[in-house]
């Protein structure tokens, strides 16, 4: 099947069946799932898939359907109901389609040799890495260890002309284990995914770090409840990343429901803070050459040095808000409609070494897991639970664990006062090493 | 969930769910991923499929081997309505079918899907799934017959039968009731849904059962900005039933809860930190035992033998007073079923009985590898997912003592009066969640309200420190990650109070 004549096509009979204009969004999907445990394989999973979205407007109405059958009648029933729905919705000025025709230079997002690599191959990252953790002396026994790939082709066309499609891949394999002292248990994982698979980690180091973060958290205390310096690992990126990634929607921005809404161009984070959002990135897992809407992808700052230089939008967003479009229209597959979302989000690397930042901190916590949401995105407020490495004079002294650790967004972002150097563009939501001088820190 | 968290294998999904607290993070743009459907009107969502068919796909499953087979049909309908500030946003409709075809050879597991139901696919799925069982040992299939399974699910007002107006009606109410509860709440977000989804389960033990489940999920949300504070409240509704649902809880009373939530944690002060004694409303504050002993029970890590309550079996786990159930058959709730994914029948089954763990919650692989019955917690996301044990309704039973006397008799603490989710990891047993709506106790009163705390702890401690249970039973509605699958949960609990928690709050103690 011609899949873009197909959708293009799509486009047409929406506009015959009564939109004024429509969109239609195709995806066709490959995945393969491989588990193991104790060096066995425990479950393989494989399949095809394909789904088609509608959005369809009248009278400046919005409304959306999607199936996954492509038969003819199937496809023609979810255009009717799409079109009927939008009879209930209520017209907006902003509803409006991208017509920009352009796609953006996002480089090496497919592996086409992935699909004639040998199951057997694929396989043995997991059963090797697997196999190099379980011969670590504290570890007692595996939790699985897994291979997994998707390969991707997306197909777009709206009734401004634009047609666009691409296609994407990804690989990754890790492994999951437990150490165990008497009644005492720890869990440990790690993983590695790329878009090419020659590009994988080696298993030692994936069952490396696995098997290190399980057995280092072995004998795990709780400290006193006080106030210290808080390091953060680049595990635990997220939990800072995402009330900032929440608090930057354009939408919640213009609804007042963004801690960030009256802080554009204004000073939100310490100078050292440099957060950016790239669709460019070359093999960067969320880098496409165009968003979920058509719009071509960009490289942009968010927070320049501290400063707050920009939301995000996708198209309808930001022609309400007077703007162009970001290109961060986000899909959650074909059943669903555009919403706001990022592509490589992440906080740049500093000047100082890892070991500097702990060797510079007299007493605190080095995070290594987060627990919770997060920073709250409408008001800023963090809370979490919270374990790692109690660090005194300058070494890590002993694993801690059962802590909880709280603060403001603000106070946070603007404390940071050290930033690393390490890293890892390879993750698309990340943050290098980066230092809170003092946070509030619950324990006994 | 974004590209990057569906082709993470599942296993490192939960990891990384850990590190980022993303199980039960109850976020509507999770629910959006699972949820597509099909055929439009009454007695055309359950798939039609010839019997003979199936038993053919069975056959054709385990011709290399294996000693298990099964075929899942599902058809899903669904609609969704997005109101925010006072505009109707967004409608979307899903159609949504397949198949999944499964093998089980001793402790191998092979699946595919096909989303174009008809022989030649199924073959070809089977021909992926068999792959595993090529050379073990041949179950011979006993042949299908329908088998009939108790309902535990009424409706009134089918939802086939319900206009498009009637939903938009229901949405109104709520936003005009939130916005006129307090000029101080400035927008209100509702997001409505509903579907319906047919299931044909089929399987070598000879089995053959259908139905038909609706459910509806309404959530509102209210937005109240104060002088120093803006907070977001919510609140939501949901049942497998019929459009009835609203008129026993109406949609003003959904915005009106959400509303005084906001409305209250605008006062809100900076929370202590550290341990201290809490007491737990009524109601989804069941989602702690959900997450703490809920998950370490589901078998599948009891089966690995690396879960937190392997080998407890029998032996005293928690307080005497403590008694926990699991109870798919709860007519109507957002857990039940009338029979789970695989197709055994929905049970109410008692996991911790006074103290003393009595079971694990099993799907048909962990049950064979345990020789444990099976409990009809076989859940999955979608025919594109493997079934694996899940909750449905989990609740601590009601006990003996009246919510009020637990409070007064509480010295210094934190009143939890509701909570927004939270994880646990299931081999260590360490647990977290994060508060709603707070306030301190002082002096056996409920006093100032404080800002969404987070409490931690670990499984095995919690259920022993738990002294005192109320007699005020309820329920509230969820959606739980696991796995990197979406599942429809209610948690439940009387009012509570545990010794000793830590809490994370920004203030040091008083």
């Amino acid at each position: 099947m011609d899949y873009k004549i197909l959708t293009e096509d799509l486009v047409k009979l929406c506009l015959k069946k009564g939109a004024d204009a429509a969109e239609v969004y195709l995806e066709v999907n490959r995945h393969l799932s491989v588990e193991i445990r104790n060096q066995e394989i425990e479950t393989v999973e494989e399949a095809s898939s394909h789904g088609v979205g509608f959005r369809v407007f009248t009278k400046g109405r919005m409304a959306f359907a999607s199936c996954n059958d492509f038969s003819e009648k199937s496809l023609e029933e979810a255009i009717t109901r799409a079109i009927n729905m939008s009879h209930h919705t209520t017209s907006d000025e902003n509803n409006i389609l991208p017509d920009n025709q352009d796609i953006s230079p996002a480089k090496e997002l497919y592996d086409p040799s992935l699909k004639n690599i040998e199951l057997e191959k694929k396989i043995a990252l997991a059963m090797e890495a697997e196999k190099i953790a379980l011969a670590s002396p504290q570890i007692t026994k595996s939790a699985g260890a897994s291979y997994g790939e998707i390969e991707r082709e997306i197909f777009l066309a709206n009734s401004n002309g634009l047609s666009k499609n691409f296609k994407e891949s990804a690989c990754s394999f890790g492994v999951s284990v437990v150490a165990e002292k008497g009644e005492e248990k720890s869990s440990g994982g790690e993983y590695c995914a790329r878009r090419f698979f020659t590009d994988l980690k080696k298993p030692e180091e994936v069952a490396t770090k696995a098997a290190q973060d399980a057995y280092e958290m072995l004998n795990a205390r709780l400290v006193k409840t006080q106030q210290a310096a808080v390091i953060f690992d680049p595990d635990v990126a997220r939990a800072i990343l995402g009330g900032i990634l929440g608090a930057v929607n354009g939408e919640r921005v213009l609804q007042g429901a963004s801690f960030l809404k009256d802080k554009l161009n204004q000073k939100i984070a310490s100078e050292l803070i440099t957060i950016i959002d790239d669709g460019l990135l070359p093999k960067g897992l969320s880098s496409r050459p165009f968003d979920g809407e058509g719009v071509p992808t960009q490289k942009r700052a968010i927070v320049e040095q501290g400063i707050l230089k920009g939301f995000m939008y996708n198209t309808i967003v930001a022609r309400r808000a007077g703007v162009q479009s970001t290109g961060n229209a986000s899909r959650a597959g074909f059943t669903s409609l555009p919403g706001i979302g990022p592509h490589n989000f992440y906080l740049m690397a500093g000047p100082h070494h890892r070991e500097e930042i702990i060797k510079a901190t007299k007493r605190g916590l080095l995070l290594k897991g987060v627990t919770g949401y997060g920073i709250n995105p409408v008001n800023g407020h963090f809370s979490g639970g919270a374990s790692g490495f109690w660090i005194e004079n300058g070494r890590i002294a002993f694993p801690v664990k059962g802590l909880t650790i709280a603060g403001q967004a603000f106070q946070m972002l603007m404390s940071i006062d050290m930033v690393a150097d390490d890293l890892d563009l390879n993750r698309s939501f990340t943050a290098p090493t980066f230092r809170i001088p003092v946070m509030q820190i619950g324990g006994k | 969930m974004s590209w990057i968290d569906e082709f993470i294998p599942r296993r490192k999904f939960l990891e990384l769910s850990f590190k980022g607290g993303l199980a039960l993070a109850a976020t509507p743009a999770l629910l959006s991923q699972l949820l597509s459907c099909r055929g439009p009107e009454r007695g055309q969502v359950i798939p039609v499929i010839d019997p003979q068919l199936l038993q053919r796909i069975i056959d054709y499953a385990l011709k290399n081997g294996g000693e298990f087979a099964e075929v899942y049909l599902e058809n899903r309908i669904s609609r969704r309505i997005i109101m925010e500030e006072s505009k109707f946003k967004s409608a979307v409709f899903g159609i949504s079918q397949g198949a999944g075809v499964r093998v089980i050879a001793g402790n191998k597991t092979g699946y595919a899907y096909t989303e174009e139901i008809n022989e030649a696919n199924l073959k070809r799925a089977a021909q992926i799934a068999s792959t595993i069982a090529r050379g073990s040992k041949a179950v011979p299939p006993v042949d299908i017959k329908e088998a009939p399974r108790q309902s535990f699910i009424t409706v009134q007002v089918p939802l086939q039968e319900v206009a498009d107006e009637k939903r938009l009606e229901v949405i109104q109410r709520a936003n005009q009731a939130g916005l006129d509860f307090d000029p101080r709440i400035k927008m209100v977000f509702i997001n409505y849904y509903d579907e319906i989804r047919g299931r044909v389960i089929a399987n070598s033990e000879g089995l053959l059962v259908k139905d038909e489940l609706p459910l509806l999920f309404f959530i509102v949300q209210t937005l109240a900005v104060g002088d120093k504070n803006r907070h977001l409240g919510r609140e939501r509704l949901s049942r497998h039933s019929g459009f009835e649902m609203f008129d026993e809880v109406t949609p003003e009373e959904v915005a009106r809860r959400a509303a005084r939530e906001s409305i209250a944690m605008l006062e809100a002060d900076d929370c202590p930190a550290g341990q201290m004694d809490v007491v737990i409303q009524n109601g989804w504050g069941g989602v702690l035992v959900h997450e703490a002993v809920g998950h370490p029970l589901e078998a599948d890590n009891i089966a690995k033998k690396i879960g937190a309550f392997t080998g407890k079996l029998g032996q005293k786990v928690a307080a005497d007073i403590f008694t926990m159930v699991d109870d798919g058959t709860l007519p109507n709730r957002r857990g039940t079923t009338n029979f789970d994914d695989e197709g055994t029948q929905m049970k109410r089954n008692v996991l911790i009985r006074n103290g003393v763990l009595e079971k694990y919650m099993t799907d048909i692989l962990s049950a064979k590898q345990l020789k444990m019955a099976r409990t009809g917690n076989g859940r999955r996301q979608s025919f594109r997912h493997l079934p694996i044990p899940r909750m449905t309704n989990t609740f601590i039973d009601k006990g003996r003592d009246k919510p009020e006397d637990i409070l007064a008799s509480t010295k210094k603490g934190l009143y939890v009066q509701s909570l927004s989710g939270g994880s646990v990891n299931p081999i260590t047993g360490i647990f977290n969640f994060t508060c709603r709506e707070a306030y301190l106790i002082e002096n056996g009163r409920k006093t100032k309200p404080v800002k969404g705390a987070t409490l931690i702890g670990s499984c095995l401690d919690i259920i022993q420190n738990i002294d005192a249970i109320g007699n005020d039973l309820d329920f509230g509605p969820g959606i739980c990650g696991k796995g990197g699958q979406s599942a429809e949960v209610s948690a439940g609990q009387p009012t509570v109070r545990i010794r000793g928690i830590n809490v994370g709050g920004t203030k040091a103690r008083r």
